[in-house]
């Protein structure tokens, strides 16, 4: 055996196989979703059938309730455009807070700093009834606007946290260069803070995107007409009806809305974990 | 007009950010139960005109005086689903079973079933289900928990205890220890899947079975085959259940407070009320005299016993009357936790019943409206 296949071998043992629990442990969830929403309902019912396997043939059943007996497309494409929206804007304010609470010395910074974490912590369910009327003032109720508008009141925390963090990786010195060399404050962030913060900034947008893509709350006190509601409220309404659980089509929700996530997650993860780890080190 | 649909776990929070804001839907879902109507008495129309009206079309409602909030019809009562118990027929003759009617039959029943692997079933955690089932025993055995005054907690009584005795051992004899765990959807699920010999529950674990050709494990026989209703079991002091009592009220901060009695009218005609209970396949049972004769009751002999078990169907703070705390005792979950407590065997009978009725008098107490 050459050295190569020396060294492939010893990657089974060494990084293969030491990973492998980890990568099912990590799957399961999905593979178990998805088996699930093939399954017929005779199956699902079976206590005599094994969970993690198909033996009495595959359905499409529960992907075609979803599709002709519902109006998941468009709870999928609703909650694809707040989350989208929600996350554009919360980045961008994130940005513009956690710059200054950064970078800037000025009286009271430190204690903005800590107030934009603490109003993280206050939960949605004591914050949506007074965003209720809030929201009913601004004539947004029933609309995805209301959606768009309430949810940077938990994410803008949470970025402006984030990338503060990162933000003070990024060596002060590299600015100070650029307005030696006549940039400005702002295009001094726009022009070489930003482009090295990257990967922060990518990392607090997925993490929003996230949150959002999650959120059931304010989805389902917001907006009522069942054509708005996005997918968690939606599935919610549709699927399970008192007692009755369709469980088929409720994975098949869960596989099919996780995959959007995994997407991200999967074009963006180098950025992630760095964003992540050299924020939350320094 | 726009109808939309909330689920019903999640209606609690849509109508209290409707109130707060003084705005969304004209017409509410209120429940269930009735106790919404007092908790939102302040923020619902006054319908005694539309309560009227509706009346005398459709023979009457059924025990009018159940309906009334503090004297006033702050709501229509909508539909229930009356709970009559769901059997497994293989199954019964199988263990030489014929016609249990009373909760000490159905214990017998559930005793054998258990033997050969098929438990009864009724949950004993915090759902909907449990709260029905838990307070049709407790009345069957003569107890109750708040008094026709609507003040004085009675829980703590001899017929409590022999309710919770005979829970006990239902639990321990006849049932599997997942029940105290159970959701709405678990004893549907333990009918289906062929596993319960018998649930305390509405037709929709039969009317699900038969939709979905769900068979019994082992064998090419589809389960609702095998499925009958009968009626609610008595107990020593007579026969009694509950149900979820869904109503429908308008919301005073409405603008179209008018044209919404008008919907209220139009939907309560005989003709609409009567298609829309056959569409509904006897589940949704209205409080309205003449539709408890709809002739769907007749079109299949597994809806036979429910008129019968909606005559014995009284509101959930029977005997007292509905209250925010009544609604509140049954949001709590008072009842399945003072029942469980005893069964599972982490408290004693009386330390389980002194803390049902701690509990209660707190509740009845902070919910005393000043005069």
């Amino acid at each position: 055996m050459n050295r190569r296949g020396r060294r492939a071998w010893r990657s089974v043992f060494t990084l293969y196989l030491p990973v492998t629990p980890f990568v099912l442990f990590a799957l399961f969830p999905l593979y178990f979703m998805f088996v699930t929403s093939l399954k017929k309902n005779s199956e699902l019912y079976d206590p005599t059938s094994i969970p993690f396997l198909i033996r009495r043939g595959v359905t499409f059943g529960h992907y075609q309730l979803l599709s002709g007996d519902t109006l998941f497309w468009s709870w999928f494409l609703n909650s694809l455009l707040v989350s989208l929206g929600a996350t554009i804007v919360s980045v961008v304010l994130g940005i513009l807070a956690a710059y200054p609470l950064a970078r800037l010395r000025f009286p009271g910074g430190d204690s903005f700093g800590v107030a934009i974490f603490v109003t993280y912590l206050v939960p949605p369910s004591l914050l949506f009834l007074p965003l209720t009327t809030v929201v009913n003032r601004l004539g947004l109720s029933d609309s995805l606007w209301s959606l768009v508008v309430t949810y940077p009141t938990f994410l803008v925390p949470f970025c402006t946290w984030l990338l503060m963090g990162y933000f003070r990786t990024v060596p002060r010195e590299i600015e100070e260069c650029a307005m030696l060399d006549g940039c400005g404050r702002v295009q001094t962030m726009l022009r070489i803070l930003l482009p090295v913060a990257v990967p922060g900034v990518i990392c607090a947008a997925l993490f929003a995107f996230t949150l959002s893509w999650n959120e059931f709350l304010y989805a389902l006190v917001f907006v009522s007409p069942a054509e708005l509601k996005t997918m968690t409220v939606g599935v919610f309404s549709e699927l399970i009806r008192g007692d009755i659980y369709y469980w088929g089509g409720l994975m098949a929700v869960a596989f099919i809305g996780s995959l959007p996530i995994v997407i991200a997650y999967v074009f963006f993860l180098d950025y992630y974990v760095s964003g992540l780890t050299a924020g939350a080190v320094k | 007009m726009r109808l939309d649909i909330i689920a019903h776990l999640q209606l609690q929070t849509k109508k209290a950010a409707e109130v707060q804001s003084r705005s969304g839907h004209d017409l509410t879902a209120l429940g269930p139960g009735l106790g919404d109507a007092d908790l939102y008495f302040d923020y619902l129309a006054d319908l005694n005109d539309v309560a009227t009206d509706v009346a005398p079309k459709n023979g009457g409602w059924l025990n009018p005086d159940d309906y009334l909030i503090r004297g006033k019809w702050k709501l229509l009562p909508w539909w229930q689903p009356p709970f009559p118990m769901a059997v497994r027929t293989d199954l019964l003759e199988q263990i030489g079973e014929k016609s249990p009617d009373t909760w000490e039959d159905w214990l017998r029943v559930g005793r054998k079933g258990k033997a050969i692997g098929h438990p009864f079933g009724t949950a004993l955690g915090h759902s909907g289900d449990a709260n029905v089932t838990l307070l049709s025993i407790l009345w069957s055995y003569g107890g109750s928990y708040v008094s026709k005054d609507g003040k004085t907690i009675t829980i703590n009584s001899k017929e409590t205890r022999a309710a919770m005795e005979f829970v006990k051992r239902l639990y321990s004899e006849a049932m599997d220890p997942e029940v105290v765990a159970w959701d709405d959807a678990s004893n549907n699920r333990c009918l289906n899947a062929g596993k319960c010999i018998a649930i305390h529950n509405p037709i929709s674990a039969y009317e699900s079975a038969k939709k979905d050709k769900v068979v019994i494990p082992g064998s090419q026989k589809e389960i609702a085959d095998f499925i009958d209703h009968v009626h609610t079991p008595k107990g020593p002091a007579g026969r009694k259940a509950t149900t979820g009592f869904w109503c429908v009220g308008i919301w005073n901060f409405s603008k179209n407070v008018d044209l919404a009695k008008d919907f209220l009218r139009y939907h309560f005609q005989p003709d609409n009320q009567n298609r829309w209970v056959e569409a509904g396949h006897g589940f949704n049972m209205p409080f309205l005299t003449s539709l408890t004769k709809h002739s769907v009751y007749k079109s299949d002999r597994q809806y036979r016993f429910i008129p019968e078990v909606a005559k014995v169907t009284v509101p959930p703070s029977w005997p007292g009357p509905t209250t925010a705390a009544s609604q509140q005792v049954w949001d709590l979950y008072i009842i399945p936790d003072m029942f469980a407590q005893y069964a599972t065997g982490k408290m004693t009978v009386d330390q389980a019943i002194a803390w049902g009725e701690k509990e209660m008098q707190e509740i009845y107490a902070g919910r005393r409206r000043k005069p």
